[in-house]
């Protein structure tokens, strides 16, 4: 038990919950519509970091918040445009003085369909007593956020993308001193908007260009919700490479000791479309120097070391174009589409492999011996420098038939988790599966990890070869009774004499 | 039984009751073994690629197995096809043999009941060599019927389990209707050869409810609707009728034709097409023949007998000759032109291109006979001699099926498929009969001698009898002559070379299978310079391409032959496929293909065709492509229309039919060529380029498109995609639009220049 509280204390955010059977848990509390959060807080101090190196931004937000009510506070809000809510994932929030500690409490709130913005509560572990000060690192992925302009490009053309965001960080209170930093993944940067310097607060030219990063500010004294719009444009010849749905399934055998994992993806490439079609000449002769394009052309899978029996296959059947390198240190599933996926085009496939459960299950000790701690990833997907995006991934963990009392945390942030029963394999009663399903993901989070726990008792090993071994039996005595019938018409032979 | 002297244990299991249990043990051990090695003889291909349906039809019937197990039968009952032959359409549902997919959707759903989770297309994949494990238990029924010996039932169980000629049809991913109607045709057989046998109600009617089946399954079941009767007609012309004959087919007949008629797409063929009055005929004639026996027994009269068989005469040329009245005034319907290409090979030819153009319609050469049967066909007419030698009911009908199926082998490729079961059959029974003489340790013994020759024959016992009375005292010898095998060399000798003929035999089937049925044709395999095997994966690309980045009803136009793969693979509305009900529509696709872009393009319009999809092996050397299938495409649109298609356009003043320079004006403007070779000059040097499967040089200067785009091609350019441009915004022709985008000026008649000048300063 020991072991499974010190898992518990791992995560930054701990979302524990404990699943009941078809019941949905959704995370999200609706406020009233004319909500606005009270003012119970200054920021000090902000830097925003905006790393623009990957198909997605990655925003970090340092902020000193000080407390200038008369009471200790211990809610802090993040406000965000209604649409633009939809995009932000992984927003996870840390005190900046013991990083190391777990992450505070985060919660979307205020879903209605009146209000203009909506805001992430961050729920902080003590009050802050009134004057008192306290520096948050908040950080976020926004999905979908890069739109490549021009919208069509030549097959071997440079890609350049926009990015639009508010020179002043959002928030919900009044922020002293600011300033937003951008990190550029190249110097080819044909436009940046700038800000009169007046805006300023060091009246110095905005923004402030050195090397690849880009610095808007400093400014003094901005009110809250204030919106000040600026763009980039930069070149990013990558993919923006967007997963619509990853399903991935786990299905726990204890009779076999293998854990089967399968991935199933619907991904699409939001980059500059072909402004001519796709050209095989060309795309075969740029195949020899291998220039950076905006096109998808191969995907890397670092599985869990001892993974085995990898496949790739898509609606048609198996993709024969992929590789599967395994040794003790690795296990590399190297994945090629069928076909480049260039920008607007979408691509569905599936991969599977087989791992040992030893890697991944564990006995409690103590209790009554039949409790079990299962430890996976929450998914594993590809791993692109240039980054993946997830719009939802559902999870969704088999275990064997008969377990109860199952037990989740994860430091990925749920929207929702549902516990049902999945029939496979001349199941009688059906498996207990565990349905998790989080929006707005980002590949960066793909080392983290899923622990459920659940009980399974010894006898409940035995529930199949018993049932097959009455199915059988069964079938054995309706064929010795049918055998044993007459249903000849006409005169019954006599007894003796054999037909 | 044969050694007696062996250990004294061995007596428990080889005499009376319990010896009795052992054979039978052993027989089903046998038959097991035998339907194993059926089913992985076929499973090359899974093993070697995947679990893939192949070819061309098989995806179709994967289609329609998806459908049904998606809608539910009732659904597929009323399936519309909005998808395919755009924008006519197909009423599927009404058009199809359902059985093969029914059996698979019946299984599907008992494996889901027993909460297996088999995917749909693996049992697609595996129901062809599942069936064939049956099929040969289905052989070893039937030949076991034919023969006394134990031996010939298992020697045709195995035969027909590996015969290249049946695994042909049925290799894991063939999933057509000959992967379970073979199976059907040899059930069918069996039970009727029971019914004739016993003159049972009960058997007659599993005969019929298999036939039943074999109608839901495959249009072959035309062969046992002919079949059957002929067999009775002959046995009534044998004077052999008796009420076992009599019931057996009234049974069958009444039964099974009801039976048939439940199948929407047969409907009621089996009253009004000629193709089944042969069996409704026979049917009549039973009854006549039955009365007229009824009527012998009854009146002794000689006279009255030949009266009444004069009468039996005259009603049937009446029969025969209203018969012939309805055919010509149209309430029957007349032979189709398949019937017609049975009896004159070259009528397909002539009259209809489209069931010529098919490869497997063709008449068979002679060496695929023995590629496809190896010894058996000459162990077949040892067989069917031996039929003769104790002709019985059932021997005539073996005798029948052997000469029928011959010819139609003859006569077709495809119907190698239903010679292969008879084959077997009577291999089995002239193998047997040898092994049986030869593999008998003990020596022959006298007196036992010609007991079993009177027990053996009895049909040929009176005979003999007749014949030893006949026959003067000093010719004794000759009625019981004693023959029998004494030597243990030639024992050994004849066993050893058998047995050699038999290894060869099945390293033949297993090379066949191997190296000649195993491909998908979906998938490409060839090796590299290593050895190892690399997969060559166009189809699937380019149809993968059009299933994710077109839209969902965007129509694809191609020749018929890949309709059923965009179907199934692509996912997409097409033209024309593979089930070529309408002529006129194929021949529309065919004149879009090899007219002029002037001339498709309007076509194309009218038929709200967005992409184009042509097969092209130029640069890999893949044969089959369409540039190769070019001449049946215009062949069959200048059926329809003959003054603006012409074939002879098409080739040289020499008669030749080039892709090169030579190439005609007809050809080198044509669509298919255009969208062939568009682009292919800029992969070589300049004037280099090759085009490896007609072993050309192409001109230098490569076609231009001007109403198509390249929209996508495959890796190896196997598959090219082409768009359908829109209309162009300023009313321009399509011609003067790529012109301008070129740069070019128009051509202006007039301004002259003079003649060129020495120029003197």
């Amino acid at each position: 038990m020991r072991s499974l509280i010190s898992w518990a204390w791992l995560g930054l955010i701990s979302s524990i919950a404990t699943a009941d059977s078809n019941l949905t848990h959704e995370s999200r509390n609706i406020l009233p519509s004319a909500f606005s959060p009270p003012k119970h807080f200054r920021n000090v101090n902000l830097v925003r970091n905006i790393n623009l190196e990957k198909s997605y931004p990655r925003e970090t937000i340092n902020v000193v918040i000080e407390n200038i009510d008369k009471a200790a506070q211990n809610e802090y809000y993040i406000p965000f445009e209604q649409g633009s809510l939809g995009q932000i994932g992984g927003l996870e929030v840390v005190d900046k003085k013991e990083a190391e500690k777990k992450g505070f409490k985060v919660d979307v709130v205020g879903i209605d369909p009146f209000s203009t913005t909506e805001y992430y509560k961050i729920t902080l572990p003590t009050p802050i007593p009134p004057k008192d000060q306290l520096t948050l690192s908040i950080t976020y992925f926004v999905l979908s956020a890069l739109s490549p302009l021009p919208r069509e490009i030549l097959q071997t053309d440079k890609q350049y993308v926009l990015h639009k965001f508010s020179a002043y960080a959002p928030s919900a209170y009044t922020t002293v001193k600011q300033k937003t930093k951008l990190k550029l993944p190249t110097t080819d940067v044909p436009d940046a908007v700038t800000l009169p310097a007046s805006l300023n607060a060091e009246k110095k030219e905005d923004p402030q260009k050195q090397g690849t990063s880009y610095t808007y500010g400093p400014y003094s004294d901005i009110e809250a919700g204030a919106v000040q719009e600026v763009s980039v444009r930069y070149e990013f010849t990558k993919p923006l490479t967007h997963s619509k749905l990853l399903e991935r399934d786990i299905e726990v055998s204890h009779w076999g000791g293998n854990i089967a994992t399968e991935e199933r993806q619907w991904l699409t490439n939001r980059a500059a479309t072909l402004k001519n079609h796709f050209n095989r000449v060309q795309y075969q002769q740029s195949s020899y120097y291998n220039p950076p394009t905006s096109a998808l052309k191969e995907m890397r899978f670092p599985l869990v070391v001892g993974s085995v029996d990898a496949y790739f296959t898509d609606d048609i059947g198996n993709v024969s174009t992929s590789r599967f390198r395994t040794n003790k240190k690795e296990a590399n599933l190297e994945l090629k589409p069928r076909y480049p996926l260039f920008g607007g085009w979408n691509y569905s496939f599936k991969v599977g492999w087989n791992g040992d459960l030893q890697n991944f299950l564990r006995k409690v000790k103590g209790g009554n011996g039949e409790t079990f701690v299962l430890k996976i990833p929450f998914f594993e997907g590809p791993k692109q420098a240039e980054g993946i995006e997830y719009e939802r991934i559902v999870t969704r963990v088999i275990l064997p038939e008969g377990a109860t009392n199952v037990n989740f945390q994860t430091t990925l942030p749920l929207i929702s988790n549902t516990t049902s029963l999945h029939r496979t394999f001349l199941d009688t009663l059906g498996r207990t599966a565990l349905t998790l399903t989080a929006i707005n993901i980002v590949d960066e989070l793909r080392d983290r990890d899923l622990i459920v726990t659940y009980d399974y008792p010894s006898i409940a090993k035995f529930r199949k070869p018993l049932t097959i071994t009455a199915g059988i039996f069964a079938v054995f005595v309706v064929a010795w009774v049918l055998g044993n019938l007459d249903v000849s018409i006409g005169r019954k032979q006599e007894k003796g004499k054999k037909a | 039984m044969a050694v007696d002297t062996a250990v004294p244990g061995a007596d428990f299991f080889f005499k009376g009751e319990s010896g009795r249990n052992t054979r039978g043990l052993l027989r089903l051990l046998i038959l097991v073994t035998i339907a194993a090695a059926a089913i992985a003889a076929r499973l090359f291909s899974v093993i070697r690629f995947e679990s893939i349906i192949h070819e061309f039809d098989p995806w179709f019937n994967f289609r329609a197995t998806k459908y049904l197990v998606n809608h539910g039968f009732y659904k597929f009952w009323d399936w519309f096809d909005d998808r395919t032959w755009h924008p006519l359409g197909r009423v599927t549902g009404g058009t199809l043999y359902p059985g093969l997919m029914v059996t698979s959707g019946v299984i599907y759903h008992l494996l889901r009941f027993l909460t297996l989770p088999v995917d749909i297309r693996n049992i697609c994949v595996l129901l062809a060599p599942a069936f064939s494990g049956l099929t040969a238990w289905a052989s070893y029924l039937l030949t076991s019927e034919m023969s006394d010996s134990p031996s010939a039932g298992l020697l045709a169980a195995v035969f027909m389990g590996i015969t290249p000629g049946y695994i042909s049809r049925s290799v894991a991913g063939s999933y057509d209707n000959e992967a379970i109607a073979i199976f059907l045709l040899v059930f069918t057989f069996f039970l009727w050869i029971k019914a004739v046998k016993q003159g049972s109600i009960m058997w007659g009617a599993l005969c019929a409810l298999f036939y039943g089946y074999m109608v839901s399954a495959w249009g072959g079941y035309v062969f046992i609707t002919n079949l059957l009767p002929l067999h009775a007609f002959v046995l009534i012309c044998m004077g052999r009728f008796s009420a076992r004959l009599y019931v057996a087919f009234t049974t069958w007949y009444a039964l099974g034709t009801l039976a048939s008629m439940q199948i929407p797409f047969v409907g009621f063929l089996p009253i009004r097409n000629s193709d089944h009055m042969s069996a409704l005929g026979v049917f009549g004639l039973m009854q006549l023949v039955g009365f007229a026996e009824y009527i012998r027994h009854q009146l002794p009269s000689k006279q009255f007998q030949t009266l009444l068989r004069a009468m039996v005469l005259v009603v049937f040329g009446l029969a025969f000759g209203g018969l012939v009245l309805l055919t010509v005034s149209g309430v029957v319907a007349p032979w189709s032109g398949r019937f017609y290409s049975l009896w004159d090979t070259g009528y397909a030819k002539i009259h209809i291109p489209i069931i010529a153009s098919v490869s497997e319609h063709q008449p068979t050469a002679w060496p695929a006979f023995f590629f496809d049967l190896n010894m058996l066909i000459w162990l077949f007419p040892a067989g069917v001699y031996m039929c003769f030698r104790n002709l019985k009911d059932e021997q005539v009908f073996i005798v029948i099926y052997a000469v029928l199926a011959s010819y139609f082998a003859g006569v077709m490729v495809r119907l190698m498929l239903t010679l292969t079961p008879i084959v077997c059959v009577a291999a089995a029974m002239a193998l047997s009969q040898i092994l049986d003489q030869f593999l008998v340790a003990s020596q022959p013994s006298e007196p036992t001698e010609s007991t079993k020759a009177n027990g053996n024959a009895n049909g040929n016992a009176d005979i003999k009898d007749k014949l030893a009375a006949a026959i003067p005292e000093s010719l004794r010898s000759t009625k019981a002559p004693l023959v029998g095998i004494y030597s243990y060399l030639s024992k050994s000798v004849i066993t050893g070379a058998v047995t050699a003929y038999l290894l060869l035999f099945v390293l033949h089937c297993t090379w066949v299978t191997s190296n000649a049925y195993s491909s998908p044709s979906v998938v490409l395999a060839s090796r590299l310079p290593d050895g190892s095997q690399h997969i060559i994966d166009d189809y699937r690309e380019a149809y993968y391409w059009l299933r994710q980045n077109t839209k969902e009803d965007a129509k694809v136009m191609s020749w018929w032959d890949y309709g059923y793969q965009i179907g199934g693979m692509a996912d997409r509305p097409t033209l024309v496929d593979n089930n070529t009900w309408n002529n006129t529509h194929i021949a529309t696709v065919g004149k879009a293909m090899s007219s002029r872009e002037e001339v498709s393009y309007p076509i194309m319009r009218q038929h709200e065709v967005d992409y184009v999809l042509v097969v092209f092996g130029g640069l890999l050397g893949y044969s089959g492509d369409d540039i190769n299938k070019f001449l049946w495409m215009v062949r069959i649109a200048e059926g329809i229309w003959p003054d603006e298609v012409k074939e002879r356009d098409f080739f040289t003043a020499r008669g030749e039919y080039r892709v090169d320079d030579e190439a005609t004006p007809t050809m080198r403007n044509s669509l298919m060529y255009k969208m062939s070779y568009y682009n292919y000059n800029s992969l070589f040097p300049a004037g280099q380029a090759t085009d490896r499967v007609r072993g050309s040089k192409l001109p230098a200067q490569g076609p231009e498109l001007s109403t198509l785009e390249e929209a996508f091609t495959s890796e190896n350019w196997i598959i090219r995609i082409y768009k359908v441009k829109d209309l162009d915004n300023l009313g321009r022709s399509h011609q003067e639009a790529v012109g301008f985008e070129k740069g070019n000026k128009r051509k202006k008649a007039g301004k002259r220049r003079g003649p060129r000048t020495l120029r003197v300063d």
